[in-house]
C-alpha cells in the first residue's frame, strides 16, 4: 500500500482551503499537510500546484566533494550534539522522515504515516524493499526497536528521550507499556497516552538515526550496518573524515530516484575560525563549508563562490536566569527588571550590530512567522527610560548584571549590543566572555547569558525544550504554571489554527513575562564553488548529502 | 661519560614524572572532568548524568590511584556501571576478555585513549610527531644555515655597515613573535588583498603532500625566528673570536681574510651557536604550537592545543612526556657535542 492510496487527513482539506483562500502561507501549509501523513507532491497538489523539480535531474553521477566541517567523534546517535556528526554518519545510517526547508515532511524509510484526528496514535508504513547493507531486510521491527531506544531515559545524554518524552513511562523511563505496537511486518502503530503534534517533527531530527540491531557506537567504524549509499572509509577527528559510495550495497534511493550522486564526500576540518575556512576556500582545499557566518557570508561571495541562504528559526536567546543567586539574592526573580531589561533593548539594533542584518527582527517569543501557529502578537515596546524607571522602581538600579557569552563572532557581538544598549539606558552592566571549551559546562546556570538555539519546525517544540518548568535545558529558570497548562493545552491541538488561540496566550506571555531577549531570527548560509547543485544550506542543518552532486 | 649520561636519564625520569603528576593534577580537576564528561557525553547533559558518566568510568576515583593506573603501577579499574555496562581500563573491545592484562599503565607500554581522536594515544601521537618532524627539517634547513651566514657575516666585521644592517635585521625577526609574523604573511602573501598570493594560507594538505606552495610560509614563520636569534649569537661569538690574539698573530702574518674568517675564525667560532641551536629545539616547540595552529598543520603542536582544549587527559600526558624527552634529550645532545668541539671542557 503505498501512500497515495490513503485517505487524506480531513484537516488536510481544510488547510487547503484556508491556503487557497490566502489564510494561510505555503509553507505553514506543507509543515502541517506533511506532518499528517500526506505526501509533499499530494499537498502541493490540494493547492493546484505541481512540486517544485530537484535539483537532482542536473547532476551527474560521480565525483568527490569537500566540505570544510569540523570533524566530531562519533557516538550513539541519540547523544548527537551536533549536526555535523550527523553529516558525517547520514551516509550510512539514514532517517525515517525528512525535513525540508520549505516545512514539509518526506517519508524516507517509511513509506507514510497516519495521524489521528486528536494526535494520539500514529501509524507508520515502514518502506518496502530497503535493504541493509548486510543483506537483512529492514521491517518494522527495526522501527519499534529504535523508537523503544529513543524512549531510554536512563542512558546518559539521549535527547531523543525529550522528543518522544509522551511515549515514556515517568516511573520506568522506558517506552510505556503497549505505546510502540508491531502491527504486521512492515506497520508500527504508536499509541500515545496523551496528544502530541510533534513525534513526526522528532523523528526527522538528527539525532533520530536508524540504527540497527545489535549497534554498538564503540564498533559503528569497523562494522557500518546500515541502510544508506555510502559507507565511512576513514575518519580522522579533528583532521578528515570521509564517506564513499557503499559498491556492493543495492540502495533503495537509487530505485526511488534519490541521487546519492557523489563517490566521495570528504569532511576536513579547519577548528572553529571562519579566516582560516576562507584560507582554504582560496587555497582550493574545500568545495563548500558548511556554514557561513557573519561578515564572512561577504569574504565569500568576493572570492567568487555561490550564496545559499535559508531564513530560519535559528536564533539566539539572551536571558537572565530567575533563579540564579548573585550577592545572596535573585536579581531577575523580579518581573520588572525583566521588563526593564526587555524594554532598553531594540532587536533591530542587536540584528545589525550581531548579525549584520542577515536575519529578520524577531519579538522576545522564541515563536516566529516561520512555525505554523505563530500568532501575531506584539512585543514589549522600545523604550529606555520607562525601562530605567521600572529597574529603580525594582530597587536594582545599582545591581551591576554580568553577561556572560561564549567567545565566537556573533554571538558574542549580539551579547554585546544588548549590553551596550543596557548600558545606554543607565543599567550597570559587567561584560563576560568565556572561550568555546568552558562555555557549555555551565550554559543553563549562568545568572545572564547567551545562548544560540536551532531551528525546530513546530511552534511548540522550543517551548517545550527550553520554557516548560523544570525542564532540563530550562536556561531562564522560567517556571509559570499558567504557561506550562497552555502549553500542554497547544500540544493536543494538530490543527494549527486552533492551536494559534493558544500559542497567542503564550507569547503574550513569553513577553510580559520578559522572559528572555531573543532579538532576532537567523538566516542561514553556506557557500560552494560554482559546478555544484543540491547543497542547499538546510534551514535545521539536517545532513541531506544524497541530494549533492556535480552539475552535469 | 656513561655515568653522566646515566644521571641525565636519570633526571630525564625524574622530571617526566614530576610534570605528568602536574598535568594529571590539572587535568583531573573537578570542573574539568566536567568538561570532559559534556565534549565526550552531550554538551547539555544534566549533572547527575555527569556524575553517573564519570563515576562509570572510573574518572572519581581518588587522584594518586588514578595516576598509578595511568602510571602501571596499580591495577586497572574495572567498575560495573550503574547502567549495568562493565568497564575497565585494561578492557580493550578488540582483545578477548580472558586476554585482558591487570596492568595497563605506559610502563607496561599502553599510552592511554586519546578521548578526542578516539584512538590509542600510541598511534596518534607518532603520526602527529612524523607531521612536526616533517617541518621541523625544513625548518632546520633554512635556519640554520641562513642564521650562521647572517651572523658570520655580521661578526666578521664588527662595526661595519653589513653587520648594523644585518643585525638590526636579526633583532626585528626575533623580536616578532610567530603569531604576529604568521599572520602578516598569510595577509601579504595568501590574500588578494596587496596582489601578492603566491602561497596558500592553510598546510592542512601539506601533510599529505607538501609543495613549496602550501608550506613556505608556516616554515618561514618559525624559521625567521629562530634565525635572528641565533644569527645574534653567531656574531657575537665570531665578533669576540676575531679579537683574539692568535687572529691578530695571522693577520699580522700577512694570511687573507677570507683564509682567516674560514680556517682560523669559524670553527671556534661556532661552539657557542651550536649549544643555542640544540636549546633552540626546544623553543621551537613553542613556535610549532602557534604555527600549527596557525595554518591547521596537523601536527604536535597542534594536537597538544587540541588535547588541552578538551580536556585530553590521557594524549595531554602523552604530549608531556615527549616533551621532556625532547627537551632533555637536546641538553644531553648539546652537552656532548660541545665537549667534541670544545677541548678545554672535559666531562668527568
Amino acid at each position: 500500500m503505498t501512500q497515495s492510496h490513503n485517505p487524506i487527513h480531513p484537516a488536510a482539506l481544510m488547510y487547503a482551503e484556508e491556503a487557497k483562500a490566502g489564510k494561510l502561507s505555503r509553507r505553514e501549509f506543507l509543515t502541517r499537510t506533511t506532518a499528517l501523513g500526506v505526501t509533499a507532491s499530494a499537498a502541493y497538489g490540494l493547492l493546484g500546484m505541481t512540486a517544485p523539480a530537484h535539483a537532482a535531474g542536473h547532476a551527474q553521477q560521480g565525483g568527490t566533494m569537500r566540505m570544510q566541517m569540523e570533524v566530531r567523534a562519533l557516538k550513539d546517535p541519540r547523544t548527537y550534539d551536533w549536526t555535523q556528526i550527523a553529516y558525517f554518519t547520514a551516509g550510512w545510517l539514514e532517517y525515517l522522515v525528512e525535513y525540508n526547508s520549505d516545512g514539509s515532511f518526506e517519508p524516507m524509510l517509511l513509506e507514510g504515516w497516519e495521524v489521528n484526528d486528536d494526535a494520539t496514535q500514529y501509524t507508520l508504513n515502514v518502506r518496502r524493499g530497503v535493504m541493509w547493507n548486510d543483506g537483512t531486510e529492514f521491517t518494522a521491527e527495526d522501527v519499534a526497536r529504535n523508537i523503544e531506544g529513543w524512549c531510554d531515559r536512563t542512558m546518559e545524554g539521549n535527547s531523543m528521550a525529550g522528543r518522544f518524552a509522551v511515549l515514556i513511562d515517568e516511573s520506568t523511563d522506558m517506552a510505556v507499556e503497549g505505546g510502540i505496537e508491531v502491527v504486521d511486518s512492515h506497520t508500527v502503530r504508536l499509541n500515545l497516552p496523551a496528544s502530541d503534534i510533534s513525534l513526526i517533527a522528532g523523528m526527522s531530527d538528527y539525532p533520530a538515526a536508524i540504527v540497527p540491531a545489535g549497534f554498538n557506537p564503540d564498533t559503528m567504524l569497523d562494522n557500518p550496518v546500515g541502510t544508506g549509499p555510502y559507507m565511512p572509509e576513514s575518519l580522522e577527528v579533528g583532521v578528515k573524515g570521509v564517506i564513499v559510495r557503499n559498491e556492493g550495497h543495492d540502495w533503495w534511493g537509487y530505485a526511488a530516484g534519490k541521487g546519492a550522486f557523489l563517490d566521495r564526500i570528504e569532511y576536513i576540518d579547519y577548528g572553529q575560525d571562519p579566516s582560516a575556512w576562507v584560507a582554504a576556500a582560496a587555497a582550493d582545499e574545500v568545495d563548500m563549508t558548511y556554514e557561513t557566518v557573519g561578515d564572512f557570508v561577504d569574504i565569500f561571495e568576493s572570492i567568487g563562490w555561490e550564496r545559499s541562504e535559508v531564513a530560519s528559526g535559528a536564533t539566539i536567546a539572551i536571558r537572565p536566569n530567575q533563579l540564579a543567586e548573585v550577592d545572596g539574592i535573585r536579581p531577575y526573580a523580579d518581573k520588572r527588571v525583566r521588563q526593564a531589561i526587555a524594554m532598553a533593548v531594540d532587536n533591530a539594533v542587536c540584528l545589525e550590530l550581531g548579525y549584520s542584518d542577515l536575519g529578520e527582527v524577531a519579538r522576545n517569543q522564541h515563536v516566529g512567522p516561520m512555525h505554523p501557529a505563530w500568532a501575531d502578537v506584539p512585543g514589549l515596546p522600545y523604550d529606555p527610560t520607562k525601562a530605567l524607571e521600572l529597574l529603580t522602581e525594582a530597587g536594582m538600579a545599582d545591581f551591576e548584571m554580568e553577561i556572560t557569552s561564549i567567545d565566537d563572532d556573533w554571538r558574542k557581538n549580539t551579547t554585546d549590543a544588548v549590553a551596550a544598549q543596557l548600558r545606554d539606558a543607565g543599567f550597570n552592566v559587567k561584560r563576560t566572555i568565556i572561550p568555546g571549551s568552558t562555555f557549555w559546562n555551565d550554559w543553563t546556570k549562568y545568572p545572564f547569558s547567551s545562548t544560540n538555539w536551532n531551528h525546530r519546525p513546530l511552534d511548540t517544540q522550543i517551548l517545550g525544550l527550553a520554557y516548560r518548568s523544570g525542564e532540563a535545558w530550562n536556561e531562564s529558570g522560567f517556571a509559570n504554571a499558567e504557561f506550562d497548562a497552555l502549553l500542554a493545552e497547544a500540544n493536543s491541538i494538530a490543527d494549527a489554527d486552533a492551536r494559534r488561540e493558544v500559542m497567542g496566550k503564550l507569547q503574550a506571555i513569553m513577553s510580559d513575562e520578559g522572559v528572555t531577549i531573543q532579538p532576532y531570527w537567523r538566516s542561514l548560509y553556506r557557500h560552494a564553488k560554482p559546478g555544484f547543485v543540491g547543497w542547499d544550506m538546510h534551514i535545521a542543518y539536517l545532513p541531506q548529502i544524497y541530494k549533492i552532486g556535480l552539475a552535469a | 661519560m656513561g655515568l653522566f649520561i646515566l644521571r641525565r636519564f636519570g633526571v630525564m625520569i625524574l622530571t617526566a614524572l614530576c610534570l605528568t603528576f602536574i598535568v594529571f593534577w590539572l587535568t583531573n580537576l573537578a570542573p574539568n572532568l566536567e568538561k570532559l564528561a559534556k565534549t565526550q557525553g552531550n554538551a547539555r547533559m544534566s549533572d547527575e548524568a555527569v556524575q553517573t558518566w564519570l563515576g562509570n568510568r572510573g574518572y572519581l576515583q581518588p587522584l594518586p590511584i588514578k595516576y598509578g593506573q595511568w602510571l602501571g603501577v596499580v591495577p586497572g579499574y574495572v567498575i560495573e556501571g550503574t547502567d549495568g555496562e562493565v568497564r575497565g581500563r585494561c578492557i580493550d573491545p578488540r582483545r578477548p576478555d580472558d586476554e585482558t592484562p591487570r596492568f595497563c599503565g605506559i610502563l607496561q607500554g599502553d599510552w592511554g585513549f586519546s578521548t578526542v581522536a578516539k584512538e590509542d594515544v600510541s598511534e596518534v601521537l607518532p603520526t602527529r610527531l612524523a607531521n612536526t618532524g616533517k617541518l621541523m627539517f625544513w625548518v632546520m634547513v633554512v635556519m640554520v644555515p641562513g642564521a650562521l651566514i647572517v651572523g658570520v657575516l655580521a661578526g666578521m666585521r664588527e662595526g661595519s655597515r653589513t653587520d648594523r644592517t644585518l643585525s638590526t635585521a636579526s633583532i626585528v625577526s626575533t623580536a616578532t613573535p610567530e603569531y604576529v609574523s604568521g599572520v602578516v604573511f598569510i595577509a601579504l602573501f595568501a590574500t588578494s588583498a596587496f596582489g601578492m598570493q603566491w602561497f596558500k594560507g592553510s598546510a592542512s594538505s601539506a601533510v599529505q603532500d607538501a609543495t613549496f606552495e602550501n608550506f613556505f610560509l608556516p616554515v618561514m614563520t618559525i624559521a625567521l625566528y629562530g634565525m635572528g636569534y641565533i644569527a645574534r649569537m653567531t656574531r657575537a661569538s665570531m665578533a669576540e673570536v676575531m679579537t683574539a690574539q692568535y687572529i691578530r698573530t695571522a693577520r699580522l702574518k700577512g694570511v687573507s681574510f677570507p683564509k682567516i674568517v674560514l680556517k682560523h675564525a669559524l670553527r671556534n667560532a661556532l661552539i657557542a651557536p651550536f649549544t643555542v641551536i640544540m636549546l633552540q629545539i626546544p623553543w621551537l616547540l613553542n613556535g610549532v604550537v602557534i604555527v600549527e595552529t596557525l595554518f591547521t598543520y596537523q601536527g604536535f603542536g597542534w594536537e597538544l592545543v587540541r588535547a588541552a582544549s578538551n580536556n585530553d587527559i590521557e594524549m595531554l600526558l602523552g604530549v608531556s612526556v615527549i616533551s621532556v624527552f625532547v627537551v632533555l634529550l637536546t641538553q644531553l645532545i648539546s652537552d656532548i657535542g660541545y665537549v667534541f668541539l670544545n677541548p678545554r671542557i672535559r666531562i668527568s
